[in-house]
Parts: structure tokens; C-alpha cells; sequence
């Protein structure tokens, strides 16, 4: 039975958030949780866990021993740059997972997982929280640190890591968003100097070199909506692409160029990310969008919108010594049936 | 909390003793479990007996919460933890009836209504287990079958590792986020910086319904808490409304000596078909 708090009483609850404005401010945790925490850490509280059964079998016979829950957010507004916003964002809630963790006594934190909110219903896209959480676990035979390793790896992998010699230290992140504005593509709908060029395709107008440029460079010529692409080729002017052809096989070339390049700064900044904390990074997650977005009154022309996201755990380790290991092949009986409710299947011994 | 122990209908009971035929072990069972999780519960030493269900249409009440204040919405908060827990003892109660030792691969669902954005469905369903050899000490707290989410596999691996499982424990906390004011929106015009109000809700939010998890599995005893999992949502409320739902399994080390598996030393292995 976990019956509400005494938040009811109105005191109580703005106490609590002056504790917690208090806490914030100073990059310290209100007394409430830092004593829940303790407690945890001490066994007077029950220990808690992400793993899996499996995981915890592991994390015994390896020496790993679950400590708690800890967690870190920052709800983050970006009024400039969303890939500065997302870099910072997710840092302060790293930094205030690791102090949760650090109070602990941990020496790692594992499983860490990393998730964006937003605000529910209200379509607000310029700010959202970045949230993480993750396990704090005691390492045996490694002393407590104030700045305890984190991995975005379960125990078990932690462990499998250890094992070969490479330690896992950290979360780097690395992100990169763009806006692309296509000159020649809306304008190409009646727009001066555009004009049906073809059945069913829409011409692209002489008026790449107008403005309406953003993003990685300066394209020309215009690329039609369904039915094909209509522009004229060479009517492209300041250096652009060029117009695209209506009847043939064609890259769109301006949007390839575009997305290759947000993906290309995205991972260049997981590299510095990476740099920063160890040898190397196991980024096991990339996630990229590419919207179009329509022209709206402060925006004569459609624009793209390409993201980027890569993280994982970097890791110390040294190529020289890596300690080699057995490989014993072995097939796995997998359960991908909806039947399966099980969220760690992969945690397979 | 109702009690709704006399409340099973005769139709119910009758499936329930067609599963459960004392005379003649193991009777007709019922399950969702894969072909991996039947036989791993087999391995774990226990049999399936049915499907357990129980459900809970709720009306949660009404709360309005000042606009520009973080606050807990208490009267929501309260709401999805008693209907998650009158569908779960709803359907403890059919494993009762069973003379289960316990529940495994509980899944709790909530459905919103179409008609009434207020009415909630709240499903907790599972299949209940006995251990073969009618081994006593495997029953959850208060003699209660025990209850967890994890899957047939799982509860293989937890008794290798020494562990049974208590309970299916949870924490809800449904939280009203404070809007910004006008100044402090446009103030943030251009700028990049964090949001102290938000982040402030969802820390506190999230806190809450750990707290409560984590309270539930010391009042049912256990050692610690496994696979455990922490769900966002928003079940058709006013904007601004988010509810934290922290749900893992409480466990404790297996008493009796005879019955712990002998320590297992895992292999780590890299499946090739992965």
C-alpha cells in the first residue's frame, strides 16, 4: 500500500519545493532524498534494480552488487541552437545522475538509459526535459569515487567489458540539427519565372540566387511534387545545382548533401564527446529525422529539417592488450513472438 | 480498498476448479507463456494452472491544480494506485482459488475509455503457477500467492540465483507541471537555458513514485527490488499533467537451504544469430 505523501498538507508541499529549488540551485539534493538514498545504499532500504534475474546472477558472480536507482533531468529550452540545447541538456541531467550516484557510494552506474519528454497536449517543440536514469552497483575490489564511471551497457556487459580489459567510463553524446531552405522548390509553383515545364511537373525558377539559401550551401533549381521533377536544367544561378530533370533517375542532391553533412557533424562531435572522457566510444544508438517543413508567412519557402543523434559508452582501453577469449559459437532459441513479455531477452547466458 | 474476496461468480469458479482438478494433478492448464517459458518453468520446478485475470474500471475524480504551481494532482495519484491495485488483487484472488503458489508474467495495462476521457480500464493478468512438489515456502507475504512481471525464464534465473519473488511492487505519482508565465517564456526568447520549474516537477514527480515502489517492497520484506521500470504517461488528462509509475519485483533470498539450486556459474556467451 503506498498511501500519498503528506504533500497534501500545503505546508508540506511547498516546503518540498522550496527544498527542492533549494537543492537545484546549488547542485546538491533535497534531505529527503539524499536520505533515501543513503538508506538504500545502507540495506536499510530494499536495493534496487533494472537488471534482470539474469543480470543479477551475473552481477553476483562478477562481483557487482546493485545499489539503487538513480536519475537526473533538465527540462531545457533552446532558443538558438538545439544542438547546444541537447548537448547541455543532456550533461546537467548526466552531472545530477552522477551526483545521486556519488552520495551512494557507487563506483559505477549501469544500464544507463536516456529519454526525451515532452510537455503531453501541447505541441510545444522548443523545450523538452532530458531525462536518465540508470542502476548505481558497487564494483568489488574497486574503491568509491566521487566521479563514478557510467555506461549505458547493462552489468552484464559491464562485466564482459572488465573482463577483456576495457573499462568503461562514460556517456558521450553527440548531436547535430540544420535547416535546409530550398529556393526553388515552392516558388516553382506560380512563383515568377516558374511555369509548367512538362505534364505533371512543376518548374523550377531562374531565381536560386535570390535569397532564400540556408543551411550548407547554395542550391538552384527547383524539384516538383508528385508527378516529377520539372525544372530546367541550367536555370540554376549563383552556383547552385542546377535545375533537376523531370523524366529521369536523379539524386536530389541538395538533401543528400544536407543530411550527410548534419550526420557527419553529429558524429564529429560524439568523437570530441569521446575524446574528452576516453579511447573510444560503443555508440549503439543513431537516430536521425529529416521533416519538410511547408512555408508559412515568415517563411516564403519550404524548409527541411534533418537531426542527428548518436550515444553510446566510451571506454579506456588499450588496443595493444586487449585479453583475447574463447569463442564458443552457440545458437540461441529466440523468442520474438508477442507471447514473449519479457523486457531483457537479450540478457540470454 | 473493497474486498471482493466473496465476489467471485460461479461461472469462475467452475473454470477455476477445471483447471485445478485435485484429484487429478494437473488438470487442464491455461497460459500465454511461449514454448521456452513453458519449459523453463517446468525446469524451475513449478507448473502452470491458468490464466488469472482481474479488472478494474475506475472514475478517477476530479482535481484542478493552480496554473502556475507544481503540485502532486494526490486524488489522481490515488486513484491509478488503488485501480492497479484492486485489478491485482482481483486477480491474486483467482489465484487463490487455485491454490497457486504464485503469479508469473503479470502484465498491468491501462485503456482509456473513448467515451469519458475520466474512465480508465485497468487489466492485471498473469498465469498462476504451483510449485510440483507443493513446496511451502515459495508463497508471497501474508501466505498470498506472489506476484511479478517477469517471464517464465526469469524465474528460472532468479531461484538459480538464489532469489524467489514476493511481489509485483509499484509506485504512482501523478504530477501537475506549473505553466511558465508570459514574462518567463519570452524572456526565454533566443535563449538557451534551462527550464528550473519543469525540471523541478519531474525530478519530484519521479522521486515519488520510487519512494513509493521502493516503500511497498520494504513493507512486503524484501531484499531488493529486480527489473525494475519506470513508465511516463499522460491518460487523456489537461496538458501539463504527466504521471511517473515506477513497477518492478520485490525479492528475498530463498530460506529453505534444500531448495536453492546449486549456485550456478553463468558463462557469458556471444550467440551467433543474434
Amino acid at each position: 500500500m503506498a498511501p500519498p505523501d503528506p504533500t497534501k498538507d500545503a505546508a508540506a508541499a511547498d516546503a518540498r519545493q522550496a527544498a527542492w529549488d533549494d537543492a537545484l540551485t546549488h547542485n546538491t539534493l533535497p534531505a529527503f532524498v539524499q536520505a533515501r538514498l543513503l538508506d538504500t545504499a545502507s540495506g536499510k532500504r530494499p536495493w534496487v534494480s533494472s537488471a534482470s534475474p539474469a543480470g543479477l546472477l551475473a552481477q553476483r558472480s562478477h562481483g557487482i552488487r546493485p545499489l539503487g536507482l538513480v536519475s537526473g533531468n533538465c527540462w531545457f529550452h533552446y532558443g538558438y541552437s538545439w544542438t547546444r540545447g541537447h548537448y547541455d541538456g543532456w550533461h546537467h541531467a548526466i552531472d545530477r545522475l552522477r551526483s545521486e550516484a556519488a552520495l551512494m557510494g557507487a563506483n559505477a552506474v549501469v544500464d544507463v538509459t536516456l529519454k526525451v519528454t515532452r510537455m503531453p497536449d501541447t505541441g510545444n517543440e522548443d523545450h523538452m526535459d532530458f531525462g536518465v536514469l540508470g542502476t548505481a552497483v558497487r564494483l568489488e575490489g574497486f574503491p568509491e569515487s566521487p566521479n563514478p564511471a557510467l555506461a549505458t551497457v547493462s552489468a552484464l556487459e559491464f562485466a564482459r567489458l572488465l573482463e577483456s580489459g576495457i573499462v568503461p567510463v562514460g556517456i558521450a553524446i553527440g548531436a547535430c540539427f540544420d535547416w535546409l531552405v530550398m529556393g526553388g522548390y515552392g516558388a516553382g509553383f506560380g512563383g515568377p519565372g516558374g511555369g509548367l515545364a512538362g505534364p505533371g511537373g512543376f518548374g523550377g525558377g531562374p531565381f536560386a540566387g535570390s535569397g532564400g539559401f540556408g543551411g550548407a550551401g547554395a542550391f538552384g533549381g527547383g524539384f516538383g511534387g508528385p508527378g516529377g521533377f520539372g525544372g530546367n536544367p541550367g536555370m540554376g544561378t549563383g552556383g547552385g545545382m542546377g535545375g533537376m530533370g523531370g523524366y529521369w533517375n536523379q539524386e536530389i542532391t541538395p538533401l543528400s548533401t544536407f543530411l550527410t553533412n548534419v550526420r557527419r557533424r553529429a558524429l564529429s562531435e560524439l568523437r570530441d564527446d569521446g575524446l574528452r572522457l576516453g579511447s573510444g566510444v560503443l555508440a549503439h544508438t543513431q537516430h536521425s529525422e529529416l521533416y519538410r517543413v511547408d512555408p508559412d508567412e515568415n517563411n516564403p519557402y519550404p524548409r527541411f529539417l534533418a537531426r542527428h543523434i548518436a550515444l553510446g559508452t566510451a571506454v579506456i582501453h588499450d588496443r595493444k592488450s586487449l585479453k583475447p577469449f574463447a569463442v564458443r559459437p552457440v545458437l540461441t532459441v529466440r523468442e520474438d513472438t508477442p507471447l514473449n513479455t519479457s523486457a531483457n531477452t537479450e540478457e540470454a547466458l | 480498498m473493497v474486498d471482493a474476496s466473496n465476489a467471485l461468480p460461479q461461472h469462475a469458479v467452475e473454470r477455476l476448479k477445471g483447471m485445478r482438478d485435485t484429484s487429478r494433478r494437473g488438470g487442464l492448464f491455461t497460459s500465454d507463456f511461449s514454448v521456452n517459458e513453458f519449459l523453463m518453468v517446468g525446469e524451475a520446478g513449478f507448473e502452470p494452472l491458468g490464466l488469472v485475470v482481474g479488472s478494474c474500471i475506475y472514475h478517477t475524480g476530479i482535481q484542478y491544480a493552480g496554473w502556475a504551481k507544481n503540485q502532486e494532482m494526490d486524488v489522481l495519484s490515488q486513484a491509478m494506485y488503488d485501480a492497479r491495485e484492486l485489478a491485482m488483487s482481483r486477480m491474486e484472488q483467482e489465484a487463490q482459488s487455485l491454490s497457486a503458489d504464485g503469479i508469473v508474467g503479470v502484465r498491468l495495462e491501462v485503456k482509456r475509455m473513448d467515451w469519458d476521457k475520466d474512465i480508465l480500464e485497468f487489466l492485471a493478468i498473469g498465469t498462476a503457477i504451483a510449485h510440483r512438489e507443493g513446496h511451502p515456502g515459495f508463497k508471497g507475504p501474508g501466505g498470498k500467492p506472489f506476484t511479478s512481471d517477469l517471464s517464465g525464464q526469469d524465474l528460472w534465473m532468479l531461484l538459480q540465483s538464489g532469489y524467489r519473488p514476493l511481489a509485483l511492487v509499484m509506485g504512482s505519482c501523478v504530477y501537475h507541471v506549473a505553466h511558465q508565465g508570459m514574462f518567463a517564456s519570452l524572456g526565454n526568447l533566443g535563449r538557451n537555458v534551462e527550464m528550473p520549474l519543469f525540471t523541478q516537477a519531474m525530478y519530484d514527480a519521479r522521486e515519488l513514485a520510487m519512494e513509493r515502489m521502493q516503500q511497498e517492497a520494504q513493507e512486503a520484506q524484501a531484499e531488493g527490488v529486480v527489473g525494475v521500470q519506470l513508465h511516463e504517461g499522460s491518460h487523456n488528462w489537461q496538458p501539463h499533467v504527466i504521471e511517473f509509475f515506477a513497477i518492478g519485483t520485490a525479492v528475498k533470498p530463498i530460506e529453505d537451504a534444500a531448495v536453492i539450486p546449486e549456485r550456478l556459474a553463468p558463462q557469458i556467451v556471444i550467440p551467433v544469430n543474434d
